[in-house]
């Protein structure tokens, strides 16, 4: 039996068909009321009692009607719909509520979406391997020969790899560019469990000292340099002086968590002597969990393993300290406290939105409230009557929605324009099914929850007390204005929660901007290169190639150049752990340890660096000579507290050999390594030609020039190729730009929560004018009345704002005291300021506090003008 | 008086829509008037039809597809909607006929017992 299909079938095309069945059934009814009116006749009526007669026995018609329209159609839908015209008509007929009250929702829902839709790339969205949630890390790096251990001993993993990130050059394309290499054991591939989308990745076999050169090649080099040759497996690869044999494409969703690399190579086979060597942990190690395993009883196995590693290398292994944390979170771990600042943030936007919006319905519900008793004196149940209101906000959620998304999909992509760099490693961020999910959930919730207090106030109209107390003005009960009056205040609490957040991130800012990064970075610009292992493993040729280097480029006019090691803000080091002179020796594994660079040339000079103290080093300073150092003021101060630092002696800590001590002969300004926000570590330089680390390959060219202009940059790249041809010269970055860049996530948070609480601030002035526009409309007889019996304009105006300050008070008291709940959760962002900073807190205030004033001001003023005359007169 | 109404009509609904049926396969097409007065005459005025819910049955039967309708004209040449059975109507009368002299014949046995108490 399908009758319930036909049924619904029928009623269906009956609902396309509604207003031609309307006529058919009148016409239908007309015919019976003839024919039953003749029948009448016969039987000796007359005309007018046959008719009357006839209309009795078929009943009423309107009731026919109606029966027959709910038997043959889908009643609800209908009701649904006559709603949504009725509610579609009567916002068209306020076009200013439903703009304000659209835009108010957009703003909310939209700011809210953009946001959501990178927390849930970056924090909600799985990591792209198998079974994400088996993966651990932790903070410390290894080195290989551990990750060999801990895989033979820990019987909680089921596998384990490490990958350490390095610069190979490529030298098969037009010009030799330097590409960033995973340095990995075959284990990266097993634990990520990705398989290859081209050929195979490296197999534990290959993966030996001595074993084959084989490469993995990414899907970004492999779209970018190879030109996506679905046959490229087996071509070979010339890297740094090798050629290596490419074996797999990965692809295109894989990335090592991090790390953007290009391509992938054996770490034994490439750096046998590293794989070898377990003093330096340099290896980013990533485990699964056997599945039931807890991270709790990691944490308790890998403890186990680090005694017992302590125990055999105490050298190398004695600070051991092993946490692992699930790889989700330590992917995210940068990024997140400023993720929930600014969730957190968007989510108090769209309460005040809500609130305004509850409030704007309720100002409207109280407008109606004639229409209301009118409605439910016809007979309009009190359930429908508040099923039409509330079919009318959640059509005005729902379009501020809509408006929401488009505001959404222009705040994403402006988010991911100023994309910040702990996002750069994210392939996409795109609006998922599950953010237009949320956004419709979101606006849909608002418009139930927000409409409903306002709908159940309307229908709760009591048909005799709403005429009793109705004169010619509708006015609220005391309850809608109660109400409104506290939406006001939790706005203003609201928003100064947000403002004060804003104004510490804002002084963050400021402060950060303040910070001397210790050199000059105007006009400056630095150029990292590699030299190949295969031409320059000696340290001879390469002091040679630089000193020529330097001599080259110092030649071409304009041009002042020198060298370091790892240049300042680029985040690279090399930690040295030292030993000085005539002191104590400390036990293995707690010599102090500082940052070691190698200079060439004018460094200090160069970068502008003051020398504090003694000398700076020169090109005097060169091998055969005895050896030196320069060393910053933070080294000073932490290892020189009562001592002239010129002239002591210091070495590194781990030498083998006969000790080679390097004799202070300068000190020099502190500069910033990492970032602004980060103090200076101890630092020692030393003349490149002096150090004996022929590992050092790497080096920034620091070159200031007046203008540096791509035609100047090109020179100086013709000098260096003239000397070697195959050498990468891609990545060259100005200061100026690398320091903008060192503050581009802050400003980018700075600038977010500052919109925000802008739009806060917007959405309150627009509630408290809103608010105190309607009770001074209200009020006009009253005020009317006053200035009669002899109150001044001046003491109308101080009523009106009076009120407004109370209102004000309430809020702010409740907001700083919120304010200074909240804060420490962003403690973690600011910088050079406390979360509970008096000051900000106090313009915070007093900013808010004017823009709840200035709302108040056009309304009071309003209050202020009115004529006695023609407020009595309405009366 | 009004729930004493609503009562009836849902006791009549089922029998109602039974009786349409059986009038119409009796008599061939007919309009609602037709129908209703039809009804009135067999039940000998015992049964007070009011001729508007026959339109509900109407409905019902036509959603179903037990009958179809069609225009034409009445005996006094005005436009009039003429209903007919249709073939799963009949089978459906049948079905319903029998249940309803079933049921019908239970009912009486069961009144007589309670009378004879």
């Amino acid at each position: 039996m399908f009758d319930w299909l036909k049924i619904l079938v029928s009623r269906i095309r009956a609902l396309a068909r509604k207003r031609r069945l309307d006529r058919e059934f009148d016409e239908e009814l007309e015919s019976h009321l003839a024919l039953l009116t003749e029948e009448n006749i016969r039987r000796g009526m007359t005309p007018e009692e046959a008719r009357r007669a006839a209309r009795v026995s078929l009943g009423g018609l309107s009731q026919l009607r109606e029966t027959n329209r709910e038997l043959r159609g889908l009643p609800w839908i209908e009701t649904l719909a006559q709603d949504l015209r009725y509610a579609q008509r009567t916002l068209r007929k306020t076009p200013g509520f439903t703009a304000v009250a659209i835009l108010t929702m957009a703003l909310g829902i939209g700011a809210n979406t953009a946001i959501f839709t990178v927390i849930y790339s970056v924090l909600l969205r799985p990591l792209p391997y198998a079974k994400p949630q088996e993966l651990v890390t932790w903070r410390s790096n290894e080195s290989l020969l551990d990750i060999d251990d801990i895989r033979n001993q820990a019987n909680f993993f089921t596998a384990g790899g490490g990958v350490n990130p390095e610069v190979l050059d490529y030298t098969g394309g037009a010009e030799p560019v330097g590409v960033s290499a995973g340095y990995v054991d075959a284990g990266l591939f097993q634990v990520l469990g990705v398989p290859a989308m081209l050929g195979r990745t490296i197999a534990p076999e290959e993966d030996r000292p001595g074993g084959p050169r084989v490469v993995v090649v990414g899907y970004s080099f492999w779209r970018e340099y190879l030109g996506g040759d679905p046959s490229v497996v087996g071509m070979v690869l010339p890297l740094s002086g090798n050629r290596y044999t490419v074996i797999g494409v990965m692809p295109a969703s894989f990335s090592v968590p991090e790390y953007n690399l290009d391509l992938f190579v054996s770490l034994r086979v490439v750096y046998p002597e590293a794989a070898a060597y377990r003093g330096v942990h340099f290896m980013r190690a990533f485990w699964r969990l056997k599945p039931g395993v807890t991270l709790e009883r990691a944490r308790v196995g890998m403890a186990a393993i680090d005694g017992r590693l302590a125990a055999l290398y105490p050298e190398a292994e004695k600070g051991r300290h092993t946490l692992p944390v699930p790889l989700q979170q330590w992917v995210t771990g940068d990024i997140r406290p400023a993720l929930r600042v600014l969730f957190a943030a968007v989510c108090v936007v769209l309460l005040i939105a809500c609130a305004n919006f509850a409030s704007l319905l309720m100002a409207r519900a109280s407008a109606r409230r004639r229409e209301m008793m009118i409605r439910a004196a016809l007979g309009g149940g009190r359930s429908r009557l508040i099923r039409q209101t509330l079919t009318e906000s959640i059509l005005l959620t729902f379009l501020g929605g809509l408006a929401g998304l488009l505001l959404a999909r222009l705040g994403t992509s402006l988010l991911l324009a100023a994309k910040p760099a702990a996002l750069a490693h994210l392939n996409r961020i795109a609006m998922d099914p599950a953010v237009l999910a949320f956004a419709l959930a979101a606006s849909t919730l608002t418009g139930l929850l927000f409409g409903l207090a306002p709908a159940r106030n309307a229908a709760r109209t009591e048909v005799a007390g709403t005429l009793k107390q109705e004169s010619r003005t509708a006015t609220t009960g005391p309850a809608g204005l109660a109400f409104r009056q506290w939406m006001i205040v939790a706005e203003v609490a609201l928003a100064m929660v947000l403002l004060a957040g804003a104004a510490l991130l804002i002084r963050t800012f400021a402060h950060l901007r303040a910070v001397d990064p210790g050199f000059n970075p105007a006009h400056l610009a630095a150029i990292s290169i590699q030299l190949p292992a295969a031409r320059y493993s000696e340290i001879p040729t390469q002091t040679r190639f630089r000193r020529t280097l330097l001599t080259e480029l110092n030649s071409l006019p304009g041009i002042r150049a020198a060298m370091v090691g790892d240049a300042p803000l680029n985040g690279g080091e090399v930690t040295h752990s030292i030993a000085f002179e005539g002191r104590p020796p400390v036990p293995t594994g707690d010599e102090p340890e500082v940052d070691s660079f190698c200079v060439m040339g004018d460094y200090f000079r160069v970068m502008q660096i003051p020398l504090r103290t003694g000398r700076l080093l020169n090109d005097m300073d060169r091998e055969g000579q005895p050896l030196v150092a320069a060393i910053n003021e933070a080294m000073a101060r932490q290892h020189f507290p009562h001592q002239n630092p010129i002239g002591q002696r210091i070495r590194w800590g781990r030498e083998t050999g006969p000790p080679r001590w390097m004799t202070i002969v300068g000190v020099v300004a502190d500069v910033k390594q990492y970032s602004l926000a980060e103090a200076t570590y101890p630092a020692v330089f030393i003349p490149f030609a002096q150090s004996n680390e022929a590992w050092r390959r790497w080096m920034s060219v620091m070159v200031r020039a007046p203008d540096l202009s791509s035609g100047r940059i090109a020179a100086v790249k013709g000098r260096i190729w003239a000397l070697d041809s195959q050498i990468p010269l891609n990545r060259i970055q100005s200061m100026d730009e690398l320091l903008r860049r060192s503050l581009a996530e802050r400003r980018f948070n700075t600038f977010l929560l500052g919109l925000f609480a802008g739009l806060a601030m917007i959405l309150c002035a627009v509630g408290v004018y809103g608010v105190m526009s309607y009770n001074v409309s209200r009020r006009t007889q009253e005020i009317g009345i006053r200035i009669a019996v002899g109150a001044r304009r001046g003491d109308v105006l101080r009523l009106v704002m009076e009120q407004g300050a109370v209102l004000a008070a309430a809020g702010l008291s409740a907001g700083t005291l919120a304010a200074v709940a909240v804060t420490r959760w962003m403690k973690s962002l600011l910088f050079g300021i406390t979360p509970t900073d008096p000051a900000t807190f106090a313009v915070a205030v007093l900013i808010m506090l004017a823009v709840v004033l200035l709302a108040c001001l056009v309304p009071a003023r309003r209050a202020a003008k009115v004529d006695p005359m023609v407020a009595l007169r309405d009366e | 008086m009004t729930t004493g109404e609503t009562d009836r009509s849902e006791i009549l609904q089922g029998t109602l829509d039974l009786m349409v049926l059986k009038t119409l396969e009796a008599m061939g097409p007919l309009h609602g008037y037709g129908i209703a007065r039809r009804i009135e005459q067999i039940s000998e005025e015992v049964l007070r039809v009011n001729q508007g819910t026959i339109y509900a049955s109407l409905v019902r039967l036509t959603q179903r597809r037990w009958i179809s309708a069609s225009w034409g004209a009445s005996e006094n040449n005005r436009r009039a909607r003429f209903y007919s059975i249709t073939k799963t109507g009949r089978k459906q009368l049948t079905a319903e006929a029998e249940n309803w002299q079933r049921i019908a014949a239970v009912m009486g046995r069961l009144l007589q017992l309670e009378g004879g108490k």
